[in-house]
């Protein structure tokens, strides 16, 4: 099952400005064309993206 | 007289206040007086601080009568973009939501600059929230570029880089999440600096991005960054992304000198798709910087192919995630592109997210590794020319291209890297400025602005001025 742009949003409670969905799906539509390039990205499941700084926000 | 005043930079302005020759109570006078007058035209100005000024530029000339100088930016009239926290006084974003927003306290920076003697005399206008490159406000209208009125000032702080270029604020801070720093100070020919991600305080900024945004210094000359970079850099506890290390300074090392700094050139990536008068532009700059000793080398940074996409996920989502509850409840009261936006930031998903993490760090990663054999990475700021107010798309050698794509394509790296870069004017297309942007290592601020300030020697803007300037 698909939903729609304006359904995703619908079901986080945001009501979506009729006059943007053609830009917001053409907006989308190109993150997904780019998205799709990262199959020859060369990260591994175990490259490590976030970090948790132990014990406080600095590292003293 | 008041011409030469306004002209003046800082580095300029200061040894004449120090000396006393000029006062803080005629300088501010004269800055404030010309910002009211050319706000009709500009309207780079949220707010005016007329009498609180007055009496600071009054506090500041009993100071240094009594020979109690601070140092250079003592005495000196500036109005800050309006996300930056004042005690008591009203921060908007340049928004409707936040319009009667007050601060209980100052931005660590504003504290900074407070100490250093600085003269507040206002705030000055955004792209609402700070997401946007156009300063094209619906809620204050459209801040417009010195240089041509028609045209927009680069964005999200254009108030401040169209207030530089017009002498309405000595120099200013911006804030930068994805160019917002550097678009400007191309587009009004002035310097823009984007430090290392940590290296400045963003307490009491109101944020776009977190793991995006920074603040940084926005002046008219290269000295008169590195001066300022010297008062707001350094740790601060209030600030979790602030990092301890010791304080640096930058002017001693400004010196132009540049024999034998290899300056690297990604052609892939940061040459790819450039305005030819532009391209042309920043290569003429960069050949000079070889006849005064440097070399070139070319690198590649393979995973710069992504960054577009984890620039684009990080942002969205982050800043979707801060305006979340105002998306849901009052959608109306944002601007048309900017709610637009935010509804864009509530699709990628968290794997989206946390990919586009891995993505950023093998970029950090790609440019450690371009860093080991350069010393610093020279690209045009802006692939493109400013385009004409209320215009989506923008010309690239005769394609008409979307404006927002295409403007951040060369300045978000940088954001998503962390890493420090500068902006400063190489000369001009047409009637407009443009600049070259030099990026280098984690805190090589002193080295970018040494190279920047080897390239302002060159005076590549030929001493013009903006028209209302020059007849204020």
């Amino acid at each position: 099952m698909s939903l729609s742009i304006q359904d995703v949003l619908k079901n986080k409670g945001i009501e979506v400005k009729q006059a943007h969905l053609n830009v917001l799906e053409a907006r989308w539509e190109n993150m997904k064309a780019l998205r799709a390039d990262l199959k020859h990205a060369n990260i591994d499941d175990a490259d490590i993206g976030v970090r948790n700084i132990p014990g406080g926000d600095h590292i003293e | 007289m008041s011409k030469n005043l306004l002209n003046l930079s800082v580095e300029e302005l200061a040894p004449l206040l120090k000396n006393q020759s000029i006062s803080p109570v005629e300088l501010t006078k004269e800055v404030l007086g010309h910002a009211e007058r050319s706000q009709p035209q500009i309207n780079a100005y949220m707010d005016f601080y007329r009498e609180d000024a007055e009496q600071a530029a009054q506090q500041a000339e009993k100071e240094i009568l009594n020979g109690q100088y601070r140092g250079m930016y003592h005495g000196i009239p500036m109005a800050l973009k309006d996300n930056l926290y004042f005690r008591d006084k009203k921060t908007t974003m340049s928004s409707k939501i936040h319009e009667n927003f007050v601060s209980s306290y100052d931005a660590t920076v504003v504290e900074n600059l407070r100490e250093a003697g600085v003269i507040f005399t206002g705030k000055l206008s955004m792209h609402e929230y700070a997401w946007g490159i156009t300063n094209n406000n619906p809620h204050y209208g459209a801040v417009r570029n010195p240089w041509d009125l028609n045209k927009i000032p680069g964005g999200s702080s254009g108030g401040s880089g169209a207030a530089v270029a017009v002498g309405s604020s000595v120099a200013s801070l911006g804030t930068d999440t994805a160019g917002s720093i550097r678009i400007p100070a191309s587009a009004c020919g002035i310097v823009g600096l984007k430090p290392t991600h940590g290296l400045v305080s963003k307490y009491g900024c109101y944020p776009l991005a977190w793991s995006l945004d920074h603040i940084g210094p926005m002046t008219k000359t290269v000295k008169d960054a590195a001066g300022l970079l010297e008062i707001i850099a350094g740790y601060d506890k209030n600030d979790p992304t602030s990092i301890n290390r010791p304080k640096d300074q930058y002017l001693p090392k400004v010196t132009g000198e540049v024999k034998d700094l290899v300056i690297g050139i990604n052609e892939d990536f940061f040459f790819n798709q450039v305005d030819t008068d532009i391209n042309n532009l920043v290569r003429t700059s960069i050949q000079k910087l070889v006849d005064l000793g440097a070399k070139v080398e070319t690198v590649k940074i393979p995973t710069l192919q992504y960054a577009e996409w984890a620039e684009l996920v990080t942002s969205l989502s982050e800043a979707s995630a801060i305006h979340h509850s105002d998306l849901q409840k009052r959608p109306d009261d944002f601007g048309d592109d900017i709610r637009l936006l935010f509804e864009l930031g509530e699709l990628p998903s968290a794997v989206d997210y946390l990919q586009a993490q891995q993505i950023r760090r093998q970029l950090k990663q790609d440019f450690q590794e371009a860093f080991k054999k350069i010393d610093v990475l020279i690209s045009p700021t802006l692939p493109v020319a400013p385009n004409t107010i209320g215009d989506d798309f923008v010309d690239l050698n005769g394609q008409q291209v979307d404006l927002i794509d295409n403007i951040i394509r060369f300045t978000g790296p940088a954001n998503l890297t962390g890493i420090p870069a500068l902006s400063v004017p190489c000369g001009f297309k047409g009637n407009l400025p443009i600049g070259l942007q030099i990026m280098g290592p984690a805190f090589s601020e002193a080295q970018l602005l040494n190279v920047g300030y080897a390239i302002e020697q060159t005076k590549p803007l030929q001493g013009k001025k903006p028209n209302l300037l020059l007849h204020s």
